[in-house]
Order: C-alpha cells, then sequence, then structure tokens
C-alpha cells in the first residue's frame, strides 16, 4: 500500500501538492481541457442561485440565506483546502504555518464581527442573559473527553466534518464513510448522552467571557491570545522548501490555484459573522445530529429523551420535522457548491475507495460523530463560532482538539498503523 | 397657499372617514393597533413597543424600530414558583422599560402574538393602562412589507407604579372547580379539538404533559384560531360576537378561558375582554394544573387512560 492510497485526504492539501492531477499543465487546465466542467460547475452555482432567489421570493428568506452562505462556505473551503486537520498537520508534520494562519484570522475577524452584533443586541454584556443562539456551551470534563475524541476522529479520517462535507464535492473516497460513521457516532452520542449530562455537564458552568471582562476586555484579550498563538508559530516553523509559482492571472488565482488561507480565513470569518447576523451561527452538524436523531429513534437505539439537550445553548440536536431545515439547506448548498469549485479546478476526481480508507473513515468518522454530539457541536459550531462568540468552551475545545490530533497522530505513527510523513 | 388650506382639512376629513370604516377594532384608542397607525407612530416619544416572542434570536435578528424585547420565560413568570411574575420583579420590569403613566404599551410577538397576549394579560393584572396589541403582531407586519430595526432601543427608567395583582382577571385551580360545579361561570377551553376531547394529551412537540387528557366538566371548546383571519388579525367585533354567541358565550355570565398553559387563552382572554368588553379571568394553571389534579372530575370522550393506549 503506498502512503498516497493510505491518507490522500491530508497529503493533497500539502502546499506543494495543489492539484489532484499531476502532469497536466495547470495554467491551461481549466480552460482547455476542462470546459464542460466549467459550464456543469458554473450550472450547479446558478442552480443554488436559483433556488435561493425563488426560496426567498416565496417569503423564505431565512433558507434563501442558508443556501447563500452554504455556498459561499463550500467554495471558501474547497478553494482555500480550509480544512482543520491538513491547517495542523501542515505544521506539525512540515513546520508550515500558514493554514494555522488561516485559522488564526478567521477567529480574528469573527470575534470582531461577533462583537459589533453584540454591542447592538445586548449592550450590557453583564446583565445575565446570554446573546441568542450563539454557540456557548458548558464547560466540562465531557467536553474535554468530546474534544479528544474528535480530534482522534480528524487524524484517523483525515479531515473534520466540515472537510469531510466539501470533500465529498471532490469525489473523496473516504467521506462518505467518514460522514456514514459520524451518523453512527451520534447515534453513540445520544446513547450515552444522559449519563454524561446527569454526571457532568448538567452542572458545568458555562461560561461567556464578555460577561466577565466587558466586550472590550474580551475582545482584547482573544485578539492577544490569537497573536500569541501567531507569535508561537511563526517560532517553530521552517523554511517552506517548495514555494508554488504565482498565479498568470486572475482566473487562474481564483479557480485553479489554492487561496491563499488568510485569505480564506478572512472571508469565513465575516461569513461567521453574516450568518449569525441573519439566520445562525455557522456550523454543520445540526442537520446530521437531526437525521441521526431521527434514525436512533426508528430504530430504538437512543433514548426518546435527552435531558436538558433541548434547552442547551448551541444546541444541535433539537428535532426538526421539516424537509429542508435551514442548517440541511447550508450544509446541501456547501457540498454542491464545493463540488463545483473542484469540478473548476480539475480537483473533481472521485475514486473506488480501498479497504484502510473505509475502516479509517467509519471508525474515525464514529468518533467524529461522538465527539461532535457530547461536544454540542463540531470544529465549525462548537470551535470557531464558538471562539468568535467569546464562548470558553470554544478555546477548551480547541485546545483539546488539536491535542487530540497530535496524541492521535503521534500514537498512531508509533503503533504502525497511521502514515509517517514523507 | 389657499388650495393646500383646503386641501388639508379634506384630507384630514377623508382619513377619518377611512378610519371609521375600516375594522372597527383596530384603532389608536381602541384595544389594537394596525400596523399602519404603529409605523405612523413610531417617533411618539410616549409610545413603548414591546417584542414578547418564542423564537429566540427573532428579536435580535430584525424588531420593530424602537421595540424592546421582553423574554416570557424569565421577564414574565417568576423562575422558581409556577406563578406570574412576582410584584417586585414586575416593577422592576415596567421600570427598566420606560414605561410612565402616559405611556401607550403596545405588544406584538411571533406566533399569532399568543405570548404577546400573555404579557398583555400580565401588565393587566399589575393594573399597567393603556396596554395594546398591535393586530396581527410579526406575521401581519412582515406581510405588509413594513421595515424592522436591529438596533437595541434605549429608554429612560419609567415612573409607572404597578397596583396590587388583579384577582378579577385570574381564575384559580379553586375557581375553576367552583364554576364547573356552580355554573357560575362559562369555562372556554380554547385548545384543539383534540385536545378537548382528550384524543392527545398535548399538541406534538410540547414537553409538559398532564397525567390526565380531557376537558373540565361544562367547558366549551373554542379553538383560539377561530377568533383570528387568515393572516393572523382578529376577526371584526361583529364577528367575534357571533361566534362566541352560537357557542352559547355572550358575556351575560362571568368567563374563564383555559389552554394547557395559559398562554394561548391569554389571546382568547384579550378578545373577549378587550374587544367585546366581557368579564374573564384566564385560569394561567390551565389544564397542565388542572388535568394533574388529584380527585377532580375529568370528561374525556375519546377514553384515553394515561400510559396504555
Amino acid at each position: 500500500m503506498t502512503q498516497h492510497d493510505v491518507i490522500p485526504e491530508a497529503r493533497l492539501s500539502s502546499p506543494g501538492e495543489q492539484l489532484k492531477t499531476p502532469g497536466i499543465d495547470p495554467a491551461s487546465l481549466p480552460f482547455q481541457w476542462q470546459r464542460p466542467h466549467i459550464a456543469v460547475a458554473g450550472a450547479v452555482l446558478v442552480a443554488l442561485a436559483v433556488g435561493a432567489y425563488v426560496l426567498h421570493g416565496q417569503g423564505h428568506a431565512a433558507p434563501a440565506l442558508s443556501l447563500v452562505f452554504g455556498a459561499v462556505f463550500g467554495v471558501v473551503l474547497q478553494r482555500s483546502r480550509f480544512c482543520f486537520f491538513c491547517m495542523f498537520r501542515e505544521w506539525y508534520d512540515d513546520g508550515d504555518p500558514r493554514g494555522l494562519f488561516g485559522l488564526l484570522v478567521a477567529l480574528a475577524t469573527g470575534i470582531v464581527g461577533y462583537t459589533l452584533i453584540f454591542g447592538a443586541w445586548l449592550p450590557d454584556a453583564t446583565t445575565g442573559r446570554l446573546p441568542p443562539d450563539a454557540f456557548i456551551g458548558p464547560v466540562s470534563v465531557a467536553l474535554i473527553a468530546a474534544g479528544l475524541a474528535f480530534g482522534a476522529g480528524m487524524a484517523l479520517s483525515g479531515s473534520c466534518v466540515s472537510a469531510h462535507l466539501y470533500r465529498l464535492g471532490e469525489g473523496s473516497p473516504t467521506a462518505p464513510f467518514a460522514l456514514l460513521g459520524t451518523v453512527g457516532g451520534f447515534m453513540l452520542g445520544f446513547a450515552t448522552w444522559n449519563d454524561i449530562y446527569l454526571s457532568t455537564i448538567s452542572g458545568a458552568p458555562v461560561i461567556w467571557l464578555p460577561r466577565w471582562l466587558g466586550y472590550a476586555g474580551a475582545l482584547l484579550a482573544a485578539i492577544a491570545l490569537l497573536t500569541l498563538i501567531a507569535w508561537a508559530l511563526s517560532r517553530t516553523s521552517r523554511p517552506i522548501d517548495s514555494p508554488s509559482t504565482p498565479a498568470r492571472d486572475l482566473p487562474e488565482a481564483l479557480l485553479t490555484k489554492r487561496w491563499p488561507a488568510w485569505i480564506g480565513g478572512a472571508i469565513i470569518g465575516m461569513l461567521g459573522t453574516f450568518a449569525y447576523f441573519r439566520v445562525a451561527p455557522l456550523g454543520v452538524t445540526a442537520e446530521i445530529g437531526n437525521r441521526a436523531r431521527q434514525a436512533a429513534s426508528t430504530l430504538g437505539v437512543a433514548p426518546s429523551r435527552l435531558e436538558g439537550l433541548d434547552t442547551l445553548r448551541g444546541c444541535i440536536s433539537v428535532v426538526g420535522d421539516v424537509l429542508l431545515s435551514r442548517n440541511g439547506a447550508f450544509v446541501l448548498a456547501l457540498v454542491a457548491a464545493s463540488f463545483a469549485a473542484a469540478l473548476a479546478a480539475g480537483q473533481f476526481t472521485p475514486a473506488w475507495p480501498s479497504r484502510g480508507q473505509i475502516v479509517r473513515g467509519l471508525i474515525g468518522g464514529l468518533m467524529l460523530g461522538w465527539g461532535a454530539m457530547t461536544g454540542l457541536g463540531c470544529t465549525v459550531g462548537t470551535l470557531l463560532s464558538g471562539i468568535m462568540a467569546g464562548a470558553l468552551s470554544g478555546w477548551v475545545f480547541a485546545a483539546v482538539v488539536f491535542a487530540g490530533i497530535a496524541i492521535t497522530l503521534s500514537v498512531g505513527r508509533r503503533a504502525g498503523l497511521l502514515p509517517r510523513p514523507s | 397657499m389657499k388650495l393646500k388650506s383646503i386641501l388639508a382639512p379634506a384630507f384630514a376629513l377623508a382619513v377619518s372617514i377611512a378610519a371609521f370604516a375600516g375594522p372597527a377594532t383596530a384603532q389608536g384608542g381602541g384595544p389594537l393597533v394596525t400596523g399602519e397607525w404603529l409605523e405612523k407612530n413610531l417617533n411618539d416619544p410616549k409610545l413603548r413597543i414591546i417584542e414578547v416572542s418564542v423564537e429566540p434570536g427573532l428579536y435580535e435578528r430584525g424588531h420593530i424600530p424602537g421595540a424592546q424585547n421582553v423574554v416570557w420565560t424569565t421577564d414574565l413568570v417568576d423562575k422558581l414558583e409556577r406563578d406570574i411574575a412576582k410584584p417586585e420583579s414586575f416593577q422592576a420590569l415596567v421600570k427598566k422599560l420606560g414605561i410612565n403613566d402616559d405611556s401607550t404599551v403596545v405588544l406584538y410577538g411571533d406566533n399569532n402574538n399568543w405570548f404577546a397576549a400573555w404579557g398583555a394579560w400580565v401588565f393587566d393584572v399589575y393594573g399597567v393602562k393603556n396596554v395594546k396589541l398591535l393586530d396581527g403582531g410579526r406575521k401581519k407586519w412582515e406581510a405588509d412589507k413594513r421595515p424592522y430595526d436591529t438596533k437595541a432601543a434605549s429608554v429612560q427608567s419609567g415612573n409607572v407604579k404597578i397596583s396590587a395583582a388583579n384577582t378579577k382577571l385570574r381564575a384559580r385551580l379553586a375557581d375553576v372547580v367552583e364554576a364547573s360545579k356552580s355554573k357560575n361561570a362559562v369555562i372556554v377551553d380554547i385548545r384543539s379539538p383534540d385536545e378537548y376531547s382528550g384524543k392527545i394529551f398535548a399538541p406534538p412537540g410540547s414537553q409538559e404533559l398532564s397525567v390526565r387528557a380531557g376537558h373540565v366538566p361544562g367547558a366549551i371548546n373554542v379553538a383560539w384560531g377561530k377568533a383570528v383571519a387568515e393572516d393572523g388579525t382578529f376577526k371584526s367585533k361583529e364577528d367575534l360576537k357571533k361566534l362566541y354567541a352560537e357557542a352559547g358565550i355572550d358575556g351575560s355570565k362571568p368567563i374563564i378561558t383555559y389552554c394547557r398553559i395559559g398562554e394561548r387563552s391569554s389571546h382568547t382572554w384579550f378578545l373577549l375582554t378587550k374587544i367585546l368588553g366581557y368579564d374573564v379571568k384566564n385560569y394561567d394553571g390551565s389544564w397542565t394544573e388542572y388535568g394533574n389534579s388529584v380527585g377532580l372530575p375529568v370528561v374525556n370522550t375519546a377514553g384515553t387512560v394515561w400510559g396504555v393506549k
């Protein structure tokens, strides 16, 4: 088994390897070989736009906006390869901090945006009230366990839930199994929820930093911490040995080349702000959780009543029986738009899965699902949207997710279960 | 100038005629205000607009300009006991909302104004005057394409002093049991026919259940939704009068309204009291109190039994 077979997701995102099909002149790729692909990609985006237009015309503004936000998110994730695992691995293995810088930019942009919104919605942060439906969760041992499991699931399956969704649009052989595993993991999470909730989560503190530090204090503290992390990352980075050639023109820069991670991060920070302002914070697991809960109750594997879940902030699993929820529209648009973006870039390369990919996808997905259920969200909801919202739970989740990746990579490689970096 | 001086009174006359020709219940002076009236009067310094919605985040993402947010689960009820907000906390709330003796308070919300009506009832129980509902609530305001705002309103503290809770507006369990026995008051069950008959214990998605299904003996079922038009506004006074008269409710006897937790019945309480002028008590204990009480008679035409089906 070559290494490429073993863990293609992570390798593909390394900075020197921006195209899935080597040997073809990248500049000519989208415009000569891929003309029909461009047309299909354009058609997908137009279909999403028409869907949003029609929904909006029928008075469903929020689902229409969800479609648009999901499409933008899908394109940005695909084009800038905004994958939490790859960002971490590029730094961990290759000493390349650019991906993680992108994450820091996303957080900084989002924190500023959220602070602007909070100031208008809740002028006084100390009243005891929390901003509506932001991802501000309880900080408990369960959150730490959830983050570690989620991180391990990322290392095993090669990405987090949002990245598997955009990779689904790239034809990834692992993503379908990882997402299937995620649904299974959610069911496992429902089965263990009541015990975990009653023993650790129900009494855990829900800490919203602006309540303690004020808006200005929380903003300054967060920016200072992000700066400190950036400084630490830049100290540990190594010279990057494969500088990519600059794009010849704008179409190539937009459609073919990987966008710089910090640009992707800035767009995601703004998107997070806009999405929170108009519909709901960014998150990709609410709909997966809903479907898993429906399936679990049909199969009788989850308790019919999940204690406290419906009252928790950033709640991911209020049962919805609508055909297409807002989050469902968001996730569908994400996958469709990342497919369009991958197609236009010549990065839509469906492949048959190997047995290793299936097994790692399912097991990793199971851990992703359990972690997302128990942690009340994933790297997008609890981590990204949570930190943007000034939730301590977001920071704690971030720390343990990355620790979980590092531990799993280190132990897995030593045991020969995970490939070593080339 | 001359033309203007002739046209201005003519216009005013036309407006007042139009106002009289419209639905008689939806004027600035009555218990209801229309979106049109509200939009014209947004800048009136004596106006206090208050949103009471159920869905979190709705107010923050867009509310009627100048509106303040009231959360029914923490502001309008006591957080520990099952009771309406205690006088001290309600006094603090109305002060914070900037309500003065000469203020006009307009309440509105999502879900057909259910919780806005609950708010109007609590305001009335504590004797706050000049409290009105925006006819049709958020739904109608949006359908009319009127604007929203996202800024939190800030107002000066108000000076209104609330009075002791008015027991004439609130029925307790004993009042309902007495009315059911002696027929000294008409009891109106405003829940759906399936809840009334006992086929179901509560509407889908409602966690607060009762151990028995059915209704209070003697209660008349007029589902709250019958009182509203397609666009969410109340039907005309005449139609409402007819609707309830046909069910045997004509205001000749005191009335008690109830539902499951007392919020939908506030909607019916509002219209019967404020629009039709009847003597009405809202029973906020409602079916989740009565249906859980030991030893009280229940009518259950569906024959459901708790825990067995």
